[in-house]
């Protein structure tokens, strides 16, 4: 990791109300989700990271604060140096060109009535690009994400195209202002199989060829594998895992990640159907466990993991887990 | 070999304002008694049209026809809609994707299984109670869970709630659509085990439509392929995912991450399926098969058999040189 990294993400938490039952009302008790509670990682320039979990662990959260999509409740997210609770006007402007999002679902990502030069041309508007350079920078994004045919997709709208092209118009859209991070929440999960493939390698190009960073989160840890140099496993709120991907991949080290990483299935029949090293379900996220969140699943619990939480520390061989046993 | 079930040439269409969308059209396949299928596509390919024909359960504008659609040697395409339904539920089952479906939010999931039983299988209340908890004892749910509501449970509890009334009436055949889609991996995982841990104790079989052709790797005994409502190739899990003689299933095959293999260069297919109103001629994996020749654009290919391991396809006897191929980007990308 560089020096100076261009996201950093300090003991950042997000906590939302959630449904009060009848008992909490009797009490006047307010619960809530500790959907992100207390988080840091850092990402450096040109580095794409995966933050890799399942459902409820807070990654979308994390990316939609990293965003500042959403305020978070502690915590601190700079970018390139500056806290980005702290941007206005301005600031707030050219942040918004140089963190962009990637749509999970580009059916929904375009608006319908524009057609893809209009929906390439909206956000050049909006940060007061002079147009005379529009149609070039169009030209250049629609070259990168591989529709460099301008006459056949330009007066298209999103309903004449297929998934895959349009997928690529909102990956288009994300780079035409040349964005130094990319967040990208689940960007391939409504597409075939056959298509997928291609939006991989265009996330992979984005990589080795734009220059930008990106994080990408997604449940589906052989896709984070193919596009991330690094990877984040998060579960009920925190992060347990941090490491090179393929160290995450090959050689797990919290209990959860080993977990994860078994239950992938592959597309060989040769392959583990041993059971998997982990209990019961994903416990209410309204009252985790004391200490370790993972405890009453781990296989290996002991009595210290109650009293106290792990925290994030090297394991070795770059990586950080949160495991008392490591 | 013993097939409970024998598909032969099933054809599906809908009536649409543009003429008839052939969502299937003729295939034939065989599901050997104690054998988990899988039926494999991608989204519009057919696979879930498939397996509600053969379950009976059709919207009014479905033409359902064929040569045979034999299920314990008895023709289901013959039988009148009353015999049709009583089959249903009891030898036949269905999966669906979202558990929601199959289960109605305002009734205690215990309430639902007993009304199956009493009303489709003539148990008494009584017994039918204690056959909801054997069931829920079978897919690994506490049986005091039985008094609660679908919304208590958990994505994973709810999929195992929709086997239990599956499997609650003893059915030969279970047909289960994307029924782990939309499940976390390690939920995903712990239900595939129970369903494939009941299809052996049982000696039930399954047909397992899938998009998701690690899930058919993990679970599957057989493979059928399918491609814009035909099916393209069908054999044993190893013949067809290990040595695919097809083109569109080399082609998925290795547009496909392996979590546990190198980290190899995916491979895309170019362009997307063929409209089913108007397909093309001659093989309709054509306009997007770098193998393509010109009898593939004209003639319908021939399904070649070899050892149980059939592909429709032209040159399937070329299979092991085009698999080489077939692995390379460069070879796809000419179709682009």
């Amino acid at each position: 990791m560089s020096a100076v990294p261009l996201l950093d993400v300090t003991d950042l938490a997000k906590h939302f109300p959630a449904p009060r039952r009848l008992a909490d009302i009797a009490r006047g008790h307010r619960p809530t989700v500790k959907a992100v509670d207390g988080i840091s990682f850092r990402i450096g320039p040109r580095e794409t990271v995966g933050i890799v979990g399942e459902s409820g662990c807070g990654k979308t959260t994390t990316g939609r604060l990293v965003l500042r999509l959403v305020p978070p409740t502690a915590g601190h997210i700079r970018f390139e140096g500056v806290d980005v609770a702290s941007l206005r006007d301005d600031a707030l402007k050219a942040f918004r060109r140089r963190a962009q999002l990637v749509f999970q679902n580009p059916f929904d990502a375009l608006n319908p009535r524009l057609s893809v030069r209009d929906s390439l041309a909206e956000p050049l508007r909006n940060q007061g690009l002079p147009r005379p350079e529009w149609d070039a920078r169009i030209a250049l994004a629609m070259q990168r994400v591989r529709l460099p045919d301008l006459a056949r997709y330009l007066d298209r709208f999103p309903h004449e195209l297929s998934g895959g092209q349009l997928q690529r118009v909102v990956l288009a859209r994300a780079i035409i202002l040349e964005p130094h991070l990319l967040v990208a929440d689940e960007p391939v999960s409504m597409l075939d199989v056959s298509v997928r493939a291609g939006i991989l390698n265009l996330m992979r190009e984005a990589r080795d060829t734009l220059g930008l960073a990106a994080l990408y989160i997604s449940h589906d840890l052989a896709l984070i594998r193919y596009v991330c140099d690094r990877t984040i496993v998060m579960y009920l709120g925190r992060i347990v895992e941090d490491g090179p991907t393929e160290e995450v991949v090959r050689n797990p080290r919290h209990p959860y990640t080993r977990a994860l990483v078994a239950a992938v299935p592959v597309p060989r029949v040769a392959q583990s159907r041993a059971p998997l090293p982990i209990r019961g379900n994903v416990p209410d996220a309204r009252e985790p466990p004391s200490g370790c969140r993972f405890r009453d699943r781990c296989p290996q619990a002991m009595p210290r993991c109650a009293a106290e939480d792990p925290p994030l520390r090297d394991v070795g061989n770059r990586v950080l887990a949160a495991c008392h046993l490591l | 070999m013993d097939a409970l079930l024998d598909i032969r040439a099933l054809s599906v269409s809908y009536r649409a304002r543009s003429g008839a969308v052939h969502a299937v059209d003729r295939a034939s396949f065989t599901v050997p008694a104690g054998s988990v299928v899988g039926l494999v596509g991608e989204s519009g390919c057919g696979k879930t049209t498939l397996a509600r024909a053969v379950m009976g359960v059709m919207p009014a504008s479905a033409q359902v026809s064929g040569d045979a659609l034999l299920f314990q040697g008895v023709d289901l395409l013959k039988l009148s809609p009353r015999e049709r339904r009583r089959l249903a539920w009891t030898k036949l089952a269905f999966i669906p994707q979202t558990a929601m479906s199959a289960l109605d939010p305002v009734y205690r999931v215990g309430a639902q299984i007993a009304e199956v039983l009493v009303e489709r299988g003539g148990f008494s209340r009584t017994a039918a109670r204690a056959r909801a908890e054997e069931l829920f004892a079978m897919v690994g749910i506490d049986r005091a869970r039985l008094a609660e509501y679908p919304h208590q449970f958990s994505g994973g509890m709810r999929q195992r709630a929709s086997i239990a009334i599956a499997l609650a009436l003893e059915p030969a055949l279970v047909l289960a659509d994307e029924p782990v889609t939309a499940l976390d991996v390690i939920v995903q995982r712990q239900v595939l085990d129970v369903l494939k841990d009941l299809q052996a104790r049982l000696g039930l079989s399954v047909v397992l439509v899938t998009h998701d052709i690690s899930v058919v790797a993990y679970a599957c005994d057989r493979v059928v392929v399918m491609y814009a409502g035909r099916v393209v190739e069908s054999g044993t899990a190893e013949e067809v995912l290990e040595r695919p003689r097809h083109p569109y299933t080399m082609g998925l095959t290795n547009a496909f991450p392996d979590l546990a293999g190198a980290a190899h260069t995916l491979v895309p297919i170019a362009g997307h399926p063929p409209a089913l109103d108007y397909p093309p001629p001659g093989c309709r994996f054509a306009p997007r098969c770098p193998f393509a020749q010109e009898r593939c654009r004209t003639l319908d290919p021939s399904t070649e058999d070899a050892a149980g391991h059939v592909a429709v396809c032209w040159r399937a006897e070329e299979a092991e040189l085009l698999r080489i191929q077939a692995a390379r980007v460069e070879t796809w990308a000419a179709m682009g």
